[in-house]
């Protein structure tokens, strides 16, 4: 209990940390939102001046900072220059779609690698570890953008997939049953591509750590025993291999929100991708925070779950922290 | 050293490779820059052996391209055959920085134009502009790469090691890199320095801090095996012996994490060479009318270039033997260490 | 039983009167517009792609194009600028009379015209619509279209339908000014406008019956991020010829989509309706499927936006920035500005970076705006000949390797500031780099995020050369005041003058400001011709060339008017119609 406590004042202090880096690291490139209607020649300057100091534009950093935390407290969490809302309004509405999509992507991800790559460890040289090899080389060459285009290009062709988009126009019309077909066709090619993106990295390591706890000397000890190949690899292997996997499992849990920006803006996904790419072009700075914020957490999250199942896993550790 | 039979072929592939992007002034017959209006998006040259009347010719030949009103149609000229010949004289190029040279391993006499792999929007080689990218993307990849795992190694078993206080200072700044939008500092740093300042230089700058953000993750893997490793029973056995910390460390605890830092590295340097795809839509990517293998890929993402002019993609395909090898290569230095480090 | 024979007699009554009602309104009280365009059939919905949503319905305090778009279907202004002749007609005021002085206008309205909900429009709106955007405190950015030398208009309510509106002087483009100003219900607004909160009105998540317009559809459902419907208004004032109340449509459907290549390929495949200005590279891709896929591309040819070459002509550089201020010395040279312009291959541009698809341009006006285009200007010419001769006379000259050098001695080179978001210009700076290369001139070709490119230009001016465009706005002059005067905001290249800097921004001014209230059209065009002219030769930005707008739309949609000026595809919405 102590520990979790710890844990969560640490996790408060990363936060405002972010919250004060991410600022500053925002205001330092010159420009900011509404650099962008000085270049209209029907716009008279003062009304942009008028218009910055209104929204606080005008005050030093600290003071804006001050305002943002305040604001912060209050549950709205600043204000998006473009919505002229309060940044909490329009995050939540996002993040159920994206963190819905990164879930079933992630999870699907980490199925397949550890399947696979617990496969190829244990048959090295074989056939699908030379050609898994071969294929993590190739998706780590592809660009996101283009598979994800790539594959729109697919679905328009065939006609098989909807080109875009988590519903379709006429939904809301129809029973839950074939809704939850619509969703789930809508919800396949972003997974697919993400997947793509993600399955390299854990399907290397899942291979690499397994592959090196199978040739290590107490899972041949365990060999010469007569144990059972599977019993190996499930009780004597993974154990021993998961360490890696578990910190890796860990920052995954902190992808949550971010995997899916570009494949969001591909296939007009409406989560936080799109919103956030735009707020980043146009430099509605506060909308930007938010998220980073939220994001924020759930990587902390994710490193404390890795770091007590890492306790749990290894008996050793677990010694030297008591 | 034993040689394993298995990574001679990655071995040599690369080092072919490393040599060719050195010398690519000339082994390319035109340089990264030269813009040959007259054919933009021309598809490859279709090398012949055999002339319109059915004569073979030892020495292969191309002909022209030629276009009508459409853009970037093409049909070839079979009026003038134009023969492909070895070491011609052709643009001037540097030799590492030393010295300049102009002859090149082959081409073709001007009005045509020999394009291996077809030519690019402003009709530039992208045959050239491979090559040359290459010197680019490789250096830049390895350097972020080297940076990232270095500091991520260090920071990570100095965490995992000491434990305690350290660890949570540590881990906890992973998690403050891990949120931050790095490519706002990026930007910041882009419009922030001089506008004079020589490209390449900007864009060594921009991989350095790539590399140097990109280290939470090796950071946190390195963290967790150390974390584990040093508690194993020849260490304390050893440390039971009166061996130093940093004995400890190089002999017993480090060694364990070989299989991750590989692993991450061979992971990391496809990564970063195409982290200039997501760079140079802001515009931090290498500068024009410099090559690098990000930008071309860059010109992938868009839909008219993916149906109409499928050689753009070649270039792609041609990175993965590339990266191929060097995880054949990573992969063969794990399981030399697996059988001899205990 | 009585009291049941009754009522029914009652409701028949009520019955027979209902057709007279009807008659009645449709004949009488109400003054519609009749549209000129082809009567069709009612029914149907269109569906739109967005490159992002849009952030708000007011239009008081809209300011990025998706608000705005969704924001002019739901509603009208007094007097609108059609966007096919690109000349004013009649709207919501029905005609309108000018005093002789030019400085007085009287409106009078349509009478019996309802807004979407249903409340009734009259003289006292549009009053307090002026009030609203002319409010100092409310920030919106139409006030600074309503002041004409500093002042505002003045708008005085005369009986229920007629207004009058006193400008301050002369004003030549006074009708144009009504176009972007909308009408709004002082029913819903004037309660938040008294309390200091019209700012935060009509956000995306204002109720549907909180809203209201004088357009031809009105607010019907908003989904986050996935899109937004609007619903035909029952009320909107316009008919056809055969007296069937427009817009034909029940639907529009705004769906959000943010890259373009997606739009594209929803288009292709039928999902959207609408294709609303796509890249040149995607209409080749598209043209090929035309008649399979049932849709039919446009291209109508250059719009207004015109792409130049900016040089840093600012004086304030000299302290600050030692070494662009070295490199200005070269930019004043009017000669060389003239090289410059005379070694950029133009050609070049339109066919690798629009794939033939746009025009060369001498001055800042396209051939797309045909009211103000000087036909007499010379097309550009692209001699590298030429460049050398006007380098040589400038006192420039060349060193063995080619490398051009100033009088001094110091080689000629410097940056070309690009917004790194466009691809377009990013591909003209490396065409231009590669031209100004065969004149011996180094350039670099740097990049940067859009707005720190603003940034830039814009506040401290610590950029050699850039590559902008502008003119989305009117095709009228006046619209630009601001980019031709010397004490202009977005006088790019020298901004800040108190005085004009050379003789000919001086003669630019005077002009500008003699169109500006210049009542007789002849002698306006002619004024604002020698404006183009002055352009031309003195080269402040050199001009290069001018995209063609390039739309689709899927081929059963009749009534379909793609134009050159904004909303390329739906500013006639209310006439569109799906042949049956």
């Amino acid at each position: 209990m102590r520990f979790l406590l710890h844990r969560a004042a640490q996790g408060a202090f990363v936060l405002i940390a972010i919250s004060i880096v991410g600022f500053l690291l925002l205001h330092i490139a010159p420009g900011e939102f509404f650099s962008e209607i000085r270049l209209n020649p029907q716009i008279a300057p003062a009304t942009v001046d008028a218009l910055r100091v209104q929204y606080g534009l005008d005050r030093s950093l600290p003071a804006q900072y001050g305002l943002w935390l305040r604001s912060a407290l209050r549950g709205d969490f600043g204000f998006s220059f473009a919505y002229n809302r309060p940044v909490s309004s329009l995050l939540w509405p996002r993040v159920r779609n994206t963190l819905l999509l990164n879930t079933v992507a992630l999870t699907a991800a980490w199925l397949f690698a550890l399947v696979l790559g617990a496969w190829a460890a244990a048959h090295p040289k074989g056939w699908a570890d030379r050609l898994s090899a071969v294929l993590t080389s190739t998706m780590l060459v592809v660009p996101d953008l283009m598979f994800a285009l790539a594959l729109l290009m697919v679905a328009v062709r065939t006609r098989r997939f909807p080109a875009g988009g988590m519903l379709g126009l006429e939904a809301a019309e129809h029973s839950l049953w074939s809704q939850a077909q619509d969703f789930s066709e809508h919800l396949f090619l972003p997974v697919l591509t993400i997947v793509l993106g993600v399955f390299p990295i854990l399907y290397r390591h899942v291979r690499s750590s397994l592959a090196e706890a199978l040739a290590s000397p107490f899972v041949q000890a365990a060999r010469g025993y007569g144990l059972g190949r599977n019993q190996i690899l499930f009780r004597q292997a993974f154990p021993a291999a998961a360490n890696p996997l578990i910190s890796l499992f860990g920052l995954s849990f902190g992808l949550l929100l971010s995997a899916s920006l570009l494949v969001e803006v591909v296939f007009s996904w409406p989560g936080l991708g799109p919103m956030l790419l735009e707020s980043i072009l146009a430099r509605d700075v506060y909308v930007i925070v938010g998220v980073v914020l939220l994001s924020a957490v759930l990587v902390i999250i994710g490193n404390l779950f890795a770091d007590v199942l890492l306790y749990w896993n290894d008996p050793r550790i677990r010694a030297e922290w008591q | 050293m034993r040689v394993s039979r298995a990574i001679v072929l990655p071995l040599m592939f690369l080092l072919f490779l490393h040599l060719i992007v050195l010398v690519a002034g000339f082994v390319t017959p035109y340089n990264a820059a030269t813009q040959f209006r007259e054919d933009p998006f021309a598809p490859p040259s279709r090398v012949h052996f055999f002339d319109v009347n059915g004569r073979f010719h030892l020495r292969p030949f191309v002909y022209d391209w030629t276009s009508g009103v459409e853009f970037a149609k093409y049909v070839e000229d079979r009026n003038r055959a134009f023969p492909i010949r070895f070491f011609v004289t052709g643009n001037a190029y540097s030799v590492a920085g030393l010295f300049r040279w102009n002859l090149h391993l082959f081409g073709v006499d001007e009005p045509a134009h020999l394009f291996l792999l077809g030519s690019d929007g402003y009709g530039r080689d992208q045959f050239s502009r491979f090559l040359f990218g290459g010197q680019i993307s490789l250096f830049a990849g390895l350097l972020a790469a080297f940076l990232s795992l270095s500091l991520g190694l260090l920071l990570g078993a100095a965490a995992g090691y000491h434990g305690g206080a350290l660890d949570a200072a540590l881990m906890r700044t992973t998690e403050i890199f891990a949120a931050l939008p790095w490519l706002y500092l990026l930007l910041a740093l882009r419009a922030v320095l001089p506008l004079g300042f020589d490209p390449a230089p900007t864009f060594l700058l921009i991989i350095a801090v790539i590399g140097i953000v990109g280290w939470s993750r090796p950071a946190r893997l390195v963290r967790g095996i150390v974390l584990s490793a040093k508690e194993h029973n020849y260490v304390l056995a050893a440390r039971g012996f009166g061996a130093t910390e940093l004995y400890l460390l190089r002999r017993h605890v480090l060694p364990q994490t070989r299989g991750v830092v590989l692993t991450q590295a061979t992971i990391l340097i496809p990564q970063y060479i195409l982290a200039e795809v997501t760079l140079s839509f802001l515009g931090l990517g290498v500068a024009e009318p410099m090559a690098s293998w990000g930008n071309m890929l860059s010109a992938l993402q868009q839909y008219s270039i993916l149906t109409s002019y499928w050689w753009m993609i070649v270039p792609g395909f041609l990175l993965v033997p590339i990266f191929l090898s060097y995880y054949i290569l990573a992969r063969s230095f794990e399981s030399r260490v697996e059988s001899s480090s205990y | 039983m009585r009291d049941l024979i009754k009522a029914l007699l009652g409701k028949l009554v009520v019955l027979m009167c209902f057709p007279g009602m009807l008659v009645l309104a449709a004949s009488g009280t109400e003054e519609f517009l009749v549209a000129n365009s082809e009567p069709g059939a009612s029914g149907g919905k269109l569906v739109v792609a967005e490159r992002s949503e849009p952030k708000t319905l007011n239009p008081v305090t809209a300011l990025d194009g998706p608000s705005r778009d969704v924001i002019r279907r739901m509603t009208a202004d007094l007097i609108r600028i059609n966007r096919n002749t690109q000349r004013t007609e009649a709207a919501l005021a029905k005609s309108w009379t000018v005093s002789p002085d030019k400085r007085t206008y009287t409106l009078k309205l349509r009478r019996g015209i309802r807004f979407s909900d249903g409340h009734t429009f009259d003289a006292s709106d549009v009053v307090f619509s002026f009030q609203v955007y002319l409010d100092e405190k409310v920030h919106s950015v139409q006030r600074d279209l309503l002041m004409i030398d500093g002042k505002p208009l003045i708008v005085t309510k005369l009986d229920p339908y007629t207004v009058r509106f006193d400008l301050p002087k002369a004003y030549a483009a006074a009708e144009r000014l009504f176009d972007s100003i909308a009408m709004l219900p002082r029913h819903l607004l004037e309660i938040p406008y008294k309390e200091g909160k019209l700012a935060s009105a009509w956000g995306l998540d204002v109720a549907a019956d909180q809203i209201a317009g004088l357009g031809p559809f009105r607010l019907k459902e908003y989904v986050a991020g996935q899109r937004m419907v609007l619903e035909r208004n029952p009320y909107y004032w316009k008919i056809d010829s055969k007296r069937t109340r427009l817009p034909y449509l029940q639907q529009i459907v705004y769906i959000f989509v943010p890259s373009e290549d997606a739009q594209v390929l929803r288009f292709e495949v039928g999902e959207t309706d609408i294709l609303n200005r796509m890249s040149a590279e995607n209409f080749s891709v598209l043209e090929k499927d035309q008649q399979v896929r049932g849709f039919k591309l446009f291209d109508l040819g250059p719009g207004l936006e015109y792409n130049f070459l900016l040089f840093n002509l600012n004086d304030d550089t000299a302290g600050r920035l030692p070494e662009i201020a070295g490199h200005e010395v070269w930019f004043r040279d009017q000669k060389f500005r003239q090289a410059v312009s005379t070694a950029i291959d133009r050609n070049a541009i339109v066919k690798l970076v629009y794939q033939g698809r746009a025009v060369s341009l001498a001055s800042q006006v396209t051939p797309g705006n045909k009211l103000w285009r000087n036909d007499a200007l010379p097309k550009p010419q692209y001699s590298l000949a030429n460049a050398r001769a006007l380098l040589r006379t400038a006192g420039f000259r060349w060193r063995p390797d080619g490398t051009l050098i100033d009088a001094a001695g110091q080689p000629v080179s410097f940056s070309i500031l690009v917004s790194a978001s466009n691809a377009q210009r990013k591909q003209m700076a490396t065409l231009i780099q590669a031209d100004l290369k065969q004149l011996g001139i180094t350039v670099q070709v740097v990049p940067m995020e859009f707005r720190a490119q603003l940034d830039r230009i814009l506040q401290t001016h610590d950029y050699d050369a850039a590559i902008m465009a502008l003119g989305s706005g009117d095709a009228d002059p006046t619209a630009e005041m601001n980019v031709w005067l010397s004490t202009g905001s977005t006088h790019l290249w020298h901004l800040g003058q108190k005085q004009p800097a050379t003789n000919w921004e001086a003669e630019i001014d005077r002009l500008m400001q003699a169109q500006e209230s210049e009542t007789d059209s002849q002698k306006r065009k002619r004024e604002y011709d020698q404006v183009q002219e002055i352009v031309a030769t003195q080269l402040p930005i050199i001009c290069l060339v001018s995209p063609n707008i390039l739309v689709g739309a899927k081929a059963r949609l009749t009534n379909f008017e793609p134009a050159i000026l904004d909303h390329y595809t739906l500013w006639n919405a209310d006439e569109l119609y799906w042949r049956p």
